[in-house]
């Protein structure tokens, strides 16, 4: 198959073995890679209850059609494993390097298997075939910065680091500055005692139509260097140049999600950032154009990588916190250590709550630094109260109370964008299978921060747009795409609009009455349209369409969801925090999130039971096999 | 009375303030014709800047709640909103 190495390599730590097998060609047609792909491999290999921290959890790293081509923002690879944090499907997806050294090596999938009792790196290279299993004492330890300059340039690294090591619930895997961040998956590392995969190769991907690809590619690259948000915003300001816009909107989370705007946001924003202190761009995603990262400058460490929109907000203004130098600092810290700045955001307000409440001695206070950066470090190395907070806030609430402001579903940490002014957002939330996430959809764009929002807090095709992000979701983190790409499927000419215009009004009235027909003109398979479309029939050779996307993205939601329910977790963790549904944030409003009004309507569309279980007619459908 | 307008980082950095506070219950009419004012002379550049921009009324769209000439309440925070994209 075109666009694949063709090859999975499994590699045992315990017994210090690796195979080659072939990629399974029927697999990689109904679920691409990346995610998909690992989710299947994930419920085929493992049977139900496993401990996502013991030897049965295989850890399984995925690229897709995508990885190795040069297609911009496709420097991506999935993480998928039995997620330590939520007890359900974990996964993650990362940028930097290692997607495309993998596909270098001649590898779609890397299986890791079983624990090894001492830590231990493994060097891949895939021209000769052979993994080398070292031994890694010397590293244990090191931070995610350390551990890569010594493992050297030359070779693509994942590497975890003292969080992972210490099987912090919330511990990622990095790749040059980029994490798989959610889920735990670099807990699921540091519990196979493996601290570094490095990977090295010259093979080349095999395109169906490289001549088509290129000029295409050629094109598209002008296209978003000029579009206002893939080559100006986000390339001017980075991540960080939302937060003006959530706060104006009442949706940026503060103090601990009790409110929905900082009157001193704007000191951690983009902008600001822009004029002070920023010393740099820096793109660490290969091939990628945009370029959305910033560099910092942190005082003892120097240039670093700087922090996205949802680590400013959710350790800026959520703990209260709007002195960038701290963000900064405390964003370097979560990187190095290696764990999820989201969970890591989230689970520090919830201690600063639970201080204010007298529930918890955790002498964290909202808007004071002091005591963070040690905290921080405390909870990479499981020490003292950061043993605690290592946890995440669904057993901190389990075990101090406070649950009803635990920022959580399905024990995975909230991002940053408050649902209850974005009611799409949360259905989001409450559904997607791996918990809390924005990435899983990011429905917000519709509704609340893009040039075209409908009403947010209507309940006009709430149910609707989740869904159909969800699924396109799912098929990007397969490709394995950056989730950005979908921000250029909005054309320049409709940000161009004013929105207090007489057209703007009309369109966006038109799009929340448009229910059915939105549902309907997303499953058409006519031909391929956007990008993603073009580039996997360009490398594939098979046609792939809108329709065939949300085809696939539902086959892996929904496979998604029956790993879950295997696990015990169902309809009744298709929730938000009380506070979400109950405590009101706008003055006109009296309530929360109506999510009780959105669900039905959610599950009927994605053809599952008022219980939310798929129905057996729905995975015959979608060739989903359980 | 009074309100609360909070502006953009461009409208901000030009003006040398975040955000105003005007007396009374002007309505959104008013409150962008006041705005204006405080850039004096350079009334363009504020027209500029706000081209693209929607007015939010407690973190709701100002076109979906407020006409132009509805009078805003004693407490109100109206803020220019420039679309954006984050992750």
């Amino acid at each position: 198959m075109k666009g694949y190495a063709g090859r999975i390599l499994d590699v045992d730590l315990a017994s210090r073995t690796f195979g080659f097998r072939p990629l399974d060609e029927a697999t990689a047609r109904l679920y691409l890679g990346g995610k998909g792909y690992g989710t299947r491999l994930l419920y085929d290999l493992t049977p139900a209850g496993i401990d996502p921290l013991g030897p049965e959890n295989p850890l399984i790293f995925a690229t897709g059609p995508l990885n190795g081509s040069l297609a911009p923002q496709s420097n991506r690879f999935a993480v998928v494993c039995k997620s330590p944090l939520t007890g359900g499907i974990g996964s993650a997806a990362c940028g930097g390097s290692f997607a495309f050294g993998l596909k270098k090596a001649g590898i779609d999938i890397l299986i890791v298997r079983n624990q090894s009792p001492t830590p231990l790196r493994l060097e891949i290279d895939g021209d000769k075939d052979s993994v080398t299993f070292l031994e890694a004492t010397d590293l244990w330890g090191q931070g995610t910065r350390a551990t890569q300059e010594a493992l050297g340039k030359g070779r693509n690294h994942a590497v975890i680091g003292p969080a992972g090591e210490n099987k912090v619930l919330y511990a990622g895997i990095v790749s040059d500055e980029r994490i798989a961040g959610r889920t735990g998956v670099g807990a699921v590392m540091g519990s196979k005692c493996l601290k570094a995969i490095s990977v090295t190769g010259t093979r080349k991907l095999e395109l169906e139509d490289q001549e088509k690809f290129n000029d295409y590619t050629k094109w598209l690259r002008k296209l978003f260097r000029s579009h206002p948000v893939l080559g100006e915003k986000l390339r001017r300001y980075g991540t960080m140049g939302i937060v003006n816009t959530t706060n104006a909107r009442n949706i940026l989370p503060t103090r601990n999600f009790k409110y929905g705007h900082h009157d001193d946001a704007m000191s951690v924003s983009g902008e600001y950032l822009e004029d002070h202190g920023l010393v740099g761009v820096k793109s660490s995603c290969i091939h990628c154009p945009v370029a959305c990262g910033r560099e910092v400058t942190v005082e003892g460490v120097g240039r670093v990588k700087g922090p996205e929109y949802e680590t400013a907000a959710l350790l800026g203004p959520n703990l209260e916190i709007t002195d960038l130098r701290w963000v900064n600092e405390w964003n370097f810290l979560a990187d190095d250590l290696g764990m999820d700045s989201i969970s890591l955001g989230v689970t520090l307000g919830f201690a600063m709550e639970l201080q204010e409440r007298g529930l918890l001695q955790s002498g964290l206070t909202f808007g004071d630094a002091t005591g963070i950066s040690a905290m921080i470090q405390d909870i990479a190395h499981r020490r003292g109260l950061g043993n605690d907070l290592a946890d995440g806030v669904k057993r901190m609430s389990e075990r101090h109370g406070g649950a009803g402001f635990a920022m959580h579903v399905k024990g995975l940490e909230l991002s940053a964008y408050d649902p209850r002014g974005s009611y799409a957002q949360g259905v989001e939330y409450a559904t997607t299978n791996r918990g809390g996430c924005h990435v899983q959809g990011a429905s917000m764009y519709f509704e609340s921060t893009g040039p075209l929002t409908i009403d947010p807090q209507s309940l006009r095709l709430k149910a609707e747009i989740p869904v159909v992000q969800q699924n396109l979701a799912c098929a990007i983190n397969s490709m394995v795409l950056c989730i950005f790409t979908t921000y250029g499927m909005i054309p320049k000419q409709v940000h161009e609009l004013d929105p207090k215009g007489r057209l703007h009004r009309t369109i966006t009235f038109l799009f929340e009455r448009s229910g059915p027909m939105y549902r309907l003109l997303t499953k058409l398979k006519l031909a391929p349209v956007t990008w993603f479309e073009k580039w996997l029939t360009y490398i594939t050779g098979q046609t792939f369409t809108s329709g065939h996307l949300q085809e696939i993205g539902a086959r892996i939601f929904n496979l998604e969801r029956m790993y879950n329910l295997r696990e015990g977790i169902g309809g009744a963790e298709d929730t938000l925090p009380h506070r979400m549904l109950h405590e009101s944030t706008f003055p006109h409003l009296d309530s929360g999130h109506p999510l009780d009004q959105l669900l039905p309507r959610y599950y009927e569309i994605r053809g599952w039971d008022p219980q939310g279980v798929p129905l057996q007619r729905t995975l015959d459908r979608l060739q989903v096999r359980t | 009375m009074s309100i609360t307008v909070e502006l953009t980082y461009d409208l901000a950095k030009a003006l040398g303030n975040r955000r105003l506070e005007l007396e009374g219950t002007p309505t959104l009419r008013q409150v962008l014709a006041l705005t204006r004012e405080r850039f004096g002379a350079e009334g363009a550049t504020f027209d500029q800047l706000t081209r693209v921009t929607a007015l939010v009324v407690n973190g709701v769209l100002a076109s979906r709640t407020h006409s132009q000439d509805t009078p805003l309440q004693d407490g109100d925070r109206v803020s220019f909103l420039k679309a954006a994209a984050g992750g």
